[in-house]
């Protein structure tokens, strides 16, 4: 019992440690502020873009910078960094909101025809960053082992019974989830059309025929990646293969 | 009611004797008038008087001169004292062709077994034509016209000429679905009506398939519960016409249009032909059960399609404030007060009247008011169907709040419709109300008779489209974040190595537990090491009576460490064992064994006190069992 005391104690006086004050942001966030309020987007939006280099892990300056291209009319750049916003802060329902308003002005459209359950899914799991999930399987492993010290310590059999099932149960879930949010970010990564016009053609080449045509701003998933090419999927089920230079990938 | 009794009626006929119904039951025959002019009808009753009775229609004889033709019955059944009374009269309808005389013959009328007959009845054919309204008013193509009773009205006519649409090839009925006007204006009323025309007994069993009327507002004619029926020919047939539905329609958009009027269903009582085709066409049978034990046999009729234009309402002096109302119409306007205070509700009723579609009038639109706050308060409409028109009134009441005390105005308001028979549009205009607002210091509230009512509140509405502003704050949650996942991570491998370690010796103990000799033998390092700090402590004291606790200390550890490795019994073990063992296993010649046993006789000489043992010796004796320790260590490896 008093080694369970000393372990609980070492665990609270860590977390003490880690918790430390957050460090105030600086004037450059203001001045940028201060610029988009003024009108002066692209002063704001080169303010930003240097935010961001400073922390690249910030959801707002992604945000911001969103409606500052949106401002100057750069809708692929605004809806590039929007859903960069919305990957560092998926709750974020400005960013969801100006997103959409965005999409509603591009050129072109595509029309989700994927299966309900992958919307459901994709939907779900865009609900929570990729570290989040992890959290989830992080915290479900803490309360796994801390129930298997204390039934080493204690002696009393633990060992599974319902409430190590049902914590394995949650693991088992925990992975699945944590899979599914790997699958999304690392297997099929988003990415988004630069250019005016982008050709996608049934090959890596310029000599493959052109299968089909998209406008700035359009969302795909990138399958494969060669040296100039990438092979992308639309949410309509179509492929093609366009140049990297075409396209932005939404990554940190 | 009716029914019942003329159920019983031959109910209690066919229980009572034959003989007693021809003795009680009296027939006679009448005219209407005994002159009439060529072309002129005569209206023939036959009446059957007795107790109880069940009778067809009697066959009139061949009469020379005259059309004849069969145009209904009317029962009556009494009860009194027990004694039932019936009369049944039939009527036929004649109408002359060529002056003369003529005499109609007895009419012979079954009752039971027996065959009544009426007196003789002559009439007088004078010359000249009778008066046009006599004529027929259904002009019937490719066939001779004739005369039709003048019962028949004039209006609500199919415009064209009746097609007999024969139901499986029968022309004896067939149903005409016709509409009032070919051309209307949008959302001007249209009437739709069938005509059932029949040569037969026949039932009306409604709709087997609705009208296909899209486009088309409908509202429907409640039916009559006595269906109006009139006799009219066709192709040189005559038929009893019956205008089973009738609908009103308001087209919603102009255009051409085919109306399919669906299917109708009949059930019909073959006859043969003659007089007594129209044999039961107005018994209570007809459009309402039909005989009780006849035999039936089912129809489905279907009308033909009705093509029809829709004309756009004219651009030409259309009102501004005009929100599509089409027909006649009236306003009237009144207020419920004309001093109020400030924040106070003052009621407007607006009641709008007249024939059209009601039900699709919207109230006409306010003007802009600075000083008012207004809702809508109530809308109530009525409709009425009065001959082949639908009206009605409809009512709004309209609450205006004055915000600043002084004297004010109610503006008019102003509701446009297009009349279509004067093809122009008309505004009316309700009264301009002053009204007096008083001073109040009551701030605004909702009226308590609107309040929560959802309905009555105004809805908010997005008027741009356009991105949200930027986040001038930096969540600090990601930080905080950042550091819970930092804790579960490292948490986590903390736990994943204490657990590790845990189970490391669980497993272990779970090993000793059932292998004692594998647990001294395992331990008997550590055990040995553990001695061996003890023995450091007391060798270093200086203390001369330490000094046997020392040797005692060091015999026992050395004993205890050869006894764990070779699982001997730690307290029953002798001297002469422990040689045994150690010459087994180090070799009789060799000289550590030598120094382990000068070990042993050191210890016997420092228990039994035999001279005093110098201090060197405790390092020795140290350097022995240590030096047995490795030796044993190693070659257990």
């Amino acid at each position: 019992m008093r080694r369970l005391s000393v372990l609980i104690l070492g665990i609270l006086c860590s977390v003490s440690v880690v918790f430390a004050a957050a460090p105030e942001k600086g004037s450059d966030f203001q001045e940028a502020n201060t610029c988009y309020r003024t009108g002066d987007y692209a002063k704001a939006a080169s303010l930003y873009a240097k935010l961001i280099e400073k922390e690249p892990s910030v959801a707002v300056y992604y945000y911001n910078l969103g409606n500052a291209d949106v401002r100057l009319g750069k809708l692929s750049a605004g809806i590039l960094n929007y859903e960069k916003a919305l990957i560092l802060d998926p709750r974020n329902e400005d960013a969801r909101r100006n997103l959409s308003h965005a999409r509603g002005l591009l050129e072109y459209r595509v029309d989700d025809s994927r299966n309900w359950y992958l919307k459901a899914t994709g939907e779900v799991l865009r609900y929570m960053t990729q570290r989040e999930a992890l959290l989830g399987v992080l915290i479900v492993v803490f309360v796994f082992l801390l129930s298997g010290i204390v039934h080493f310590l204690t002696g009393r059999a633990l060992f599974w019974n319902a409430w190590h099932k049902f914590i394995f149960l949650l693991l088992l879930l925990a992975g699945l989830v944590a899979f599914g949010k790997h699958a999304q970010r690392d297997l099929f990564r988003d990415a988004i059309v630069m250019q005016k016009e982008c050709e996608a053609r049934y090959g890596p080449s310029e000599h493959d025929q052109v299968a089909f045509r998209m406008g700035e701003g359009i969302k795909v998933f990138v399958m494969d990646r060669r040296e100039d090419w990438s092979r992308v999927l639309l949410t309509n089920g179509e492929s093609g293969w366009v140049k990297n230079s075409d396209i932005a990938e939404v990554e940190i | 009611m009716r029914k019942i009794l003329f159920v019983l009626a031959i109910f209690l006929g066919v229980l009572a004797p034959s003989s007693l119904q021809a003795e009680d039951v009296r027939v006679t025959a009448t005219l209407s008038k005994r002159t009439v002019r060529v072309g002129e009808e005569v209206r023939l009753n036959i009446r059957v008087t007795g107790q109880n009775m069940n009778l067809q229609a009697p066959r009139l004889p061949k009469l020379d001169g005259f059309d004849t033709y069969y145009t209904g019955r009317a029962s009556h059944i009494a009860f009194i004292n027990g004694v039932s009374s019936a009369n049944v009269e039939f009527s036929y309808t004649l109408v002359s062709q060529k002056a003369g005389s003529y005499t109609l013959n007895a009419i012979e009328v079954p009752v039971g077994q027996n065959i009544l007959r009426t007196e003789p009845v002559t009439i007088e054919v004078t010359g000249g034509q009778a008066s046009p309204a006599a004529a027929s008013p259904v002009p019937a193509a490719n066939f001779p016209q004739q005369p039709l009773p003048s019962s028949v009205p004039q209006q609500n006519v199919p415009q064209g000429p009746v097609q007999a649409v024969s139901a499986g090839g029968d022309d004896n009925i067939f149903v005409q679905a016709w509409v009032d006007r070919k051309s209307v204006y949008q959302n001007e009323q249209l009437l739709l009506t069938y005509s059932l025309y029949t040569r037969y007994d026949t039932r009306y069993e409604g709709f087997d398939k609705e009208a296909e009327t899209s486009g088309f507002w409908i509202e429907e004619f409640p039916m009559e519960r006595e269906i109006e029926r009139e006799t009219v020919q066709v192709n040189g047939k005559r038929y009893v016409k019956a205008d089973v539905k009738k609908l009103a329609l308001f087209p919603t958009a102009p255009g051409s249009y085919t109306i399919q009027p669906g299917s109708l269903k009949v059930s019909i009582r073959e006859e043969p032909q003659g007089s007594s085709a129209f044999d039961e066409f107005f018994s209570d049978s007809f459009f309402t059960g039909g005989s009780f034990f006849a035999r039936r046999q089912n129809r489905l009729l279907n009308p033909p399609p009705i093509q029809l234009t829709v004309k756009p309402l004219p651009d030409e002096g259309k009102p501004e404030g005009f929100q599509g109302a089409v027909g006649s119409f009236k306003v009237t306007a009144t207020l419920d007060k004309d001093k109020v205070k400030q924040n106070e509700p003052v009621t407007l009723k607006l009641v709008i009247e007249g024939e059209g579609n009601i039900e699709t009038i919207n109230r006409p639109k306010l003007p802009e008011l600075t000083g008012f706050k207004t809702y809508d308060a109530d809308t109530n409409s009525k409709l009425f169907k009065t001959g082949n028109v639908i009206g009605g009134t409809k009512s709004f009441e309209v609450v205006f709040i004055p915000k600043e005390e002084g004297s004010a105005f109610i503006p008019p308001l102003e509701f446009s419709y297009f009349d279509p028979r004067k093809v122009k549009y008309v505004t009316l205009r309700t009264p301009n109300f002053p009204i007096t607002v008083e001073h109040s210091d009551q701030s605004f509230q909702m009226p308590e008779d609107l309040s929560g009512k959802e309905i009555f509140q105004k809805q908010v509405k997005l008027e741009a489209k356009d991105i949200r502003y930027i986040q001038e704050r930096v969540s600090q949650s990601s930080a905080l974040f950042d550091k819970v996942y930092l804790v579960f991570k490292w948490g986590d491998i903390v736990l994943l190595l204490i657990f590790a370690v845990l189970l490391l010796k669980d497993r272990q103990e779970r090993l000793f537990s059932k292998d004692e000799a594998l647990r001294r033998r395992k331990q008997a390092r550590s055990v040995a090491s553990a001695n061996m700090r003890k023995l450091k402590k007391l060798a270093s004291s200086s203390k001369s009576e330490n000094v046997g606790s020392f040797f005692e200390e060091l015999e026992r550890s050395m004993t205890q460490y050869i006894a764990d490795k070779w699982n001997l019994s730690a307290y029953g073990v002798t001297r002469q064992s422990l040689e045994e063992v150690l010459a087994a296993h180090f070799g009789a010649a060799d000289p550590h064994l030598k120094d382990v046993l000068e070990l042993y006789r050191l210890c016997d000489e420092s228990r039994f006190g035999k001279g005093s043992i110098p201090q060197a010796s405790k390092k020795m004796g140290m350097k022995i069992f240590q030096e047995t320790v490795n030796r044993i260590e190693r070659m257990r490896r």
